[in-house]
């Protein structure tokens, strides 16, 4: 393994049911670089995210984390808990009241609604509470599957300069995603 | 709130319902109380495990605690702990007030409080492994495969209360059942995480 890579994957494959979902895929990613994993429906673009965070196990082939690897992760499911309040909510996932996250509460637009519980935002507002936790991170690797689905045009600025700046500082982003971004990214096509 | 009120009120239904259903005399209602008693412990905790995994397993918290540096066997461990400091305890605090208060013997009751402690303690451990087994598949299905587990537990309570009530022998099954659940605590962490990983996977 590249000692400059915090992720790295040797021509891994995987099957569903007897079928090849994909084979012989290979990369890395360092410190500083965006991979766009990107395909069609069902190319198994989450199961390969999977693969990468070590949930799902690949068939063949091997994939090596650096031991400096942190990660945090946001996917499908954005891991709220939809009968308690945003600030609640906040509390759980152990995000302090600083300035911080007031500010980019103020920004997202979830300022206003932090007694409201989560079942009653909207899927937009949700997906952006759940984008907070990615937003203060302190993890070296930042991994999205279908970051910006949900997302009203502003909000998408804003995590994509949010996603671009982290880049600069020297993390890593892994995403999958089928909305168009302007981040600078090595592509992995699944066909 | 519905996982921590739920399991505490079946406990106090059983054991209310007890002596309003049963015809015994006031002087015989000793007779089969401490067998109801270990069902309702049995049947409450496995009541309270119902869906201990499956909301987090829905919302996708499973999946960020697994990828986080926290060890996934000691977050079960330490969840079933709090379900036993929230229900087990508050229910053995009930066995030991049903008992006094049904069958009026004190030594019984203080002698039956510690064991309610450990043997509730022991069904929440067998119930969270019969519920990652059945986790999305619902619940019968794990309950179904350990019950078996549980049931020479039932046993060594049984022939505890037995014990006590003949002034033999308490301590042994009090031990014995200690040393069970020494085990239980260690083992199902490690299980319940890999069979969890494995739903997810």
């Amino acid at each position: 393994m590249n000692i400059k890579s915090l992720v790295e994957a040797d021509n891994i494959a995987y099957k569903i049911n007897g079928n090849k979902l994909f084979h012989n895929i290979s990369f890395s990613v360092k410190k500083g670089e965006a991979l766009h994993i990107s395909g069609p429906n069902g190319s198994g673009k989450s199961t390969l995210i999977r693969i990468i965070l070590g949930i799902t196990k690949q068939i063949k082939g091997s994939i090596y984390h650096s031991k400096s690897i942190d990660i945090s992760y946001l996917g499908h499911k954005n891991a709220l808990k939809n009968y308690l309040s945003v600030s609640d909510n906040l509390m759980l996932q152990g995000l302090s009241n600083d300035n911080e996250l007031n500010n980019l509460l103020v920004l997202l637009g979830l300022k206003k609604f932090l007694d409201v519980t989560v079942a009653n935002l909207s899927y937009g507002q949700q997906k952006k509470l759940a984008l907070l936790r990615i937003f203060l991170n302190k993890s070296n690797l930042i991994v999205l599957d279908e970051p910006f689905v949900g997302l009203d045009s502003d909000a998408q600025d804003i995590v994509e300069k949010f996603l671009i700046n982290e880049i600069n500082l020297g993390k890593a982003l892994v995403y999958t995603s089928h909305i168009k971004s302007n981040i600078d990214s090595k592509i992995l096509n699944l066909k | 709130m519905r996982s921590w009120l739920g399991p505490i009120l079946l406990f106090i239904l059983i054991m209310v319902s007890y002596p309003l259903t049963i015809e015994f005399l006031e002087q015989d209602l000793e007779k089969g109380f401490y067998s109801l008693l270990w069902i309702s412990i049995l049947l409450s905790m496995m009541f309270s495990t119902e869906d201990i995994f499956l909301e987090d397993y829905n919302d996708g918290s499973l999946e960020q605690i697994i990828i986080s540096s926290t060890s996934f066997p000691f977050m079960v461990a330490k969840k079933i702990l709090i379900y036993w400091l929230m229900i087990g305890i508050p229910i053995s605090i009930l066995s030991f007030l049903f008992s006094l208060g049904i069958t009026q013997n004190l030594s019984i009751s203080l002698f039956l409080f510690p064991m309610a402690l450990i043997s509730s303690y022991i069904f929440l451990n067998l119930f969270v492994f019969g519920t990652a087994l059945s986790l999305n598949k619902g619940s019968v299905l794990g309950a179904l495969i350990t019950m078996p587990l549980a049931l020479p537990v039932l046993i060594v309570l049984g022939k505890s209360i037995i014990a006590i009530q003949f002034g033999i022998n308490y301590l042994e099954f009090l031990l014995l059942l200690l040393g069970c659940l020494s085990i239980i605590i260690t083992v199902v962490p490690f299980i319940v995480s890999y069979v969890i990983k494995t739903h997810l996977e």
